[in-house]
């Protein structure tokens, strides 16, 4: 047990993923400075006072991170990103069904895109098991959802062939 | 007129009559409050045609209850799934969602809900009592004090940063320039929007809180069956009212807690453009300096978890005076209110507590009638409601991707916002996943533009003069509590520390 935990204080701290919202903040506060350097003055100010802090923070993680791995006490790597490793097709498929739902629901409307998403979302994440329970708690989510946000709230929210239908129905 | 005990025990009783649109407005304010997206100024905007309808007195009942209850309700998704209603309930989550994975779940939400009822119902009755002095409070509380009070709840990311500062600060000051995006106030000058028309209002605060929050928490939750612990699991297998009564007296215990961060939120509230996020992340600073375990802030500590539920609930009194007082709405919801007044042809200002005092007390009384109201409804839903934190996550991930997704959609209806929250989802994902604080982030957002806001205009009314700063005597008193409050944590853990050291070396200890 103690040899359990030993060895896991020594695993290297994986550079790679820590450094991405460092170089992330970094690129964006450049940005934005590119974007007011011929602004007037009270468009620039805050900016730079905290653009410059922000700019510092990230040169001594950077500098933190150069003596970790000098030290081989980091590594350059997404480990602590990607694990557990076996999830990674899941998470890919759906970060993928959110994109696609955020791009169809325009054309398909609210209900089918929901009913779409939720189903397939959740049949990935089951492994393609409890096919009729998934299907028919996505419809219920789904309808549901039309029921409260679009009939009930009145959201403004891109109606497609469903919503269109029951509009022409009542 | 005379405002004595007669007057208001029957302004009580008028109040109590209307109970038939008071219990639905709590329980449709829970729902709206609960979806992210759904505050209740967009459901009183939905609802407008309604509210004309009625008569002006339903009409602010039937608003005020919806408000006060949507308060409450944004703290019951932060507590069992890490997703804040509102911004208002953004602190929320910090210890609240560590003890729903701990399994305390429906002690979690009813000591939530107990703060909230008496934080509310204790701030409305103190702003009744203290009205003509309270409405005062606005006028001293100008763009320099302002500003102070930002660095109360910006200093919140330094105490989220404790265990590792380097990345804490990185994860705030990234917040703060993300909060910055848009065109600045003075000039309107675009600032670091990548070309999209929609960023020049500002980042807006939905689809930053959904991404951060819920989307992120989507995709990390799917590596577990659920939400909750093995552990957590087992302490929910015993069913009943225990944990609901153990939550209930664990709050009562804390009444003075309660008590002294209400009061941050209701002076909060009073002040025009301030409300529930700056007042929350305030009392959740204030409550961790001053505590004698701050230690165990972060971990599900019920104090960590009282002080933001009990200050968002502050604020809804608070909102009101301005509007009732001097004419000027405290916020979304009470600016709504401004325009049903003025349908009907009611003028609010200080002539309407001597022309219609019905109307300027009123909403107070019918603030103080829904808590003690949400006593007795919502109380005995946390027995139930803690129970979603078992759904599987096959099921419980895609629900809340769809589901805050459309909440991101609704209050702008533009469906970039949904880019946006899935642009800040992952942003919020990788920040997870590798140690800065999502929350961080998020207050960096939220409070960046409302201090750049009053550090602008300080600078110009003072023509450039940075000792603007220094130049009021409340904001020099705020300066003193803040570098206090700064300097008091380091102080303690240096003072508890020689103490152990000495007490190690003491031979008869």
């Amino acid at each position: 047990m103690a040899d359990d935990a030993g060895a896991q204080e020594k695993k290297p701290v994986s550079i790679g993923s820590e450094l991405i919202i460092p170089i992330a903040a970094l690129a964006f506060t450049l940005y934005y400075f590119y974007t007011i350097w011929n602004a007037p003055w009270t468009a620039q100010v805050a900016a730079f006072i905290v653009g410059s802090v922000l700019i510092l923070l990230v040169v001594l993680i950077l500098i933190k991170s150069f003596r970790q791995l000098s030290r081989g006490d980091g590594e350059i790597n997404f480990d602590n990103l990607i694990e557990p490793r076996s999830y990674i097709p899941k998470r890919l498929t759906l970060l993928g069904l959110t994109i696609a739902y955020i791009f169809v629901v325009p054309w398909l409307g609210f209900t089918i895109t929901t009913f779409l998403f939720l189903s397939l979302a959740m049949l990935v994440l089951s492994d393609f098991t409890k096919k009729r329970l998934i299907l028919s708690l996505s419809a219920t989510l789904s309808l549901g959802g039309y029921l409260l946000f679009i009939v009930a709230f009145k959201t403004r929210f891109p109606a497609g062939p469903f919503e269109n239908l029951m509009n022409g129905l009542f | 007129m005379e405002y004595d005990l007669a007057f208001f025990t029957e302004m009580l009783g008028r109040t109590l009559a209307l109970w038939w649109v008071l219990i639905p407005s709590i329980f449709l304010g829970l729902v709206v409050g609960a979806i992210p997206g759904f505050s209740a100024a967009n459901t009183i905007i939905i609802l407008l045609p309604l509210t004309l309808a009625l008569e002006p007195e339903i009409g602010l009942t039937f608003m005020v209850g919806l408000y006060a209850s949507s308060r409450m309700g944004a703290g019951i998704p932060a507590i069992l799934v890490n997703i804040p209603g509102t911004a208002g309930a953004a602190a929320t989550p910090l210890d609240g969602y560590p003890m729903t994975k701990q399994g305390r779940g429906q002690q979690a939400l009813s000591m939530s809900f107990v703060a909230s009822i008496t934080g509310g119902l204790f701030t409305t009755i103190i702003a009744l009592i203290t009205l003509p002095w309270l409405s005062q409070v606005a006028f001293y509380l100008h763009s320099v004090e302002m500003i102070v009070i930002m660095f109360f709840g910006i200093s919140l990311i330094a105490t989220i940063a404790a265990k590792d500062t380097l990345k804490g600060l990185i994860a705030g000051f990234f917040g703060l320039m993300i909060g910055f995006i848009g065109t600045d106030v003075v000039y309107e000058t675009p600032r670091g929007t990548f070309g999209f028309l929609e960023l020049y209002d500002k980042v807006p605060l939905i689809p930053a809180l959904v991404g951060l929050f819920a989307i992120s928490e989507a995709f990390a939750v799917i590596e577990k069956q659920s939400i909750v612990t093995e552990r957590g699991k087992a302490a929910m297998q015993e069913p009943g009212w225990a944990q609901t009564f153990e939550g209930v007296r664990i709050a009562a215990s804390k009444w003075w807690h309660i008590t002294w961060n209400s009061l941050i939120g209701l002076v909060i509230g009073v002040v025009p453009g301030a409300g529930a996020a700056i007042a929350s992340f305030v009392a959740y600073q204030q409550s961790k300096t001053y505590s004698k375990t701050p230690e165990l802030y972060g971990t599900g500590h019920v104090e960590g978890l009282i002080a933001p539920e009990s200050a968002n609930n502050g604020v809804t009194s608070g909102t009101l005076v301005p509007l009732l007082v001097i004419g000027i709405p405290g916020g979304a919801t009470a600016a709504i209110m401004l325009v049903v007044l003025q349908f009907h042809g009611v003028t609010v200002g200080p002539d309407l507590f001597i022309t219609s005092p019905e109307l300027a007390f009123g909403p107070f009384t019918a603030m103080a009638v829904t808590y003690a109201l949400m006593i007795l409804t919502v109380l005995p839903l946390a027995r139930y409601m803690s129970h979603i934190t078992v759904v599987s996550t096959i099921y419980m991930a895609p629900i809340i991707i769809s589901f805050t997704l459309v909440g991101s959609f609704v209050p702008r209806a533009y469906l970039f916002d949904m880019n946006l929250a899935l642009v800040f989802g992952v942003i919020g994902y990788v920040a997870r996943k590798t140690g800065y604080h999502v929350a961080a982030i998020l207050i960096g957002v939220i409070l960046g533009p409302l201090m750049e806001t009053f550090f602008l205009r300080a600078m110009k009314m003072s023509q450039g003069d940075i000792m603007v700063l220094f130049s009021s005597s409340i904001g020099n008193t705020l300066w003193v509590f803040l570098v206090i409050s700064l300097a008091l944590p380091y102080i303690m853990n240096r003072r508890n520390g020689k103490r152990e050291k000495a007490a190690a070396h003491d031979p008869y200890g």
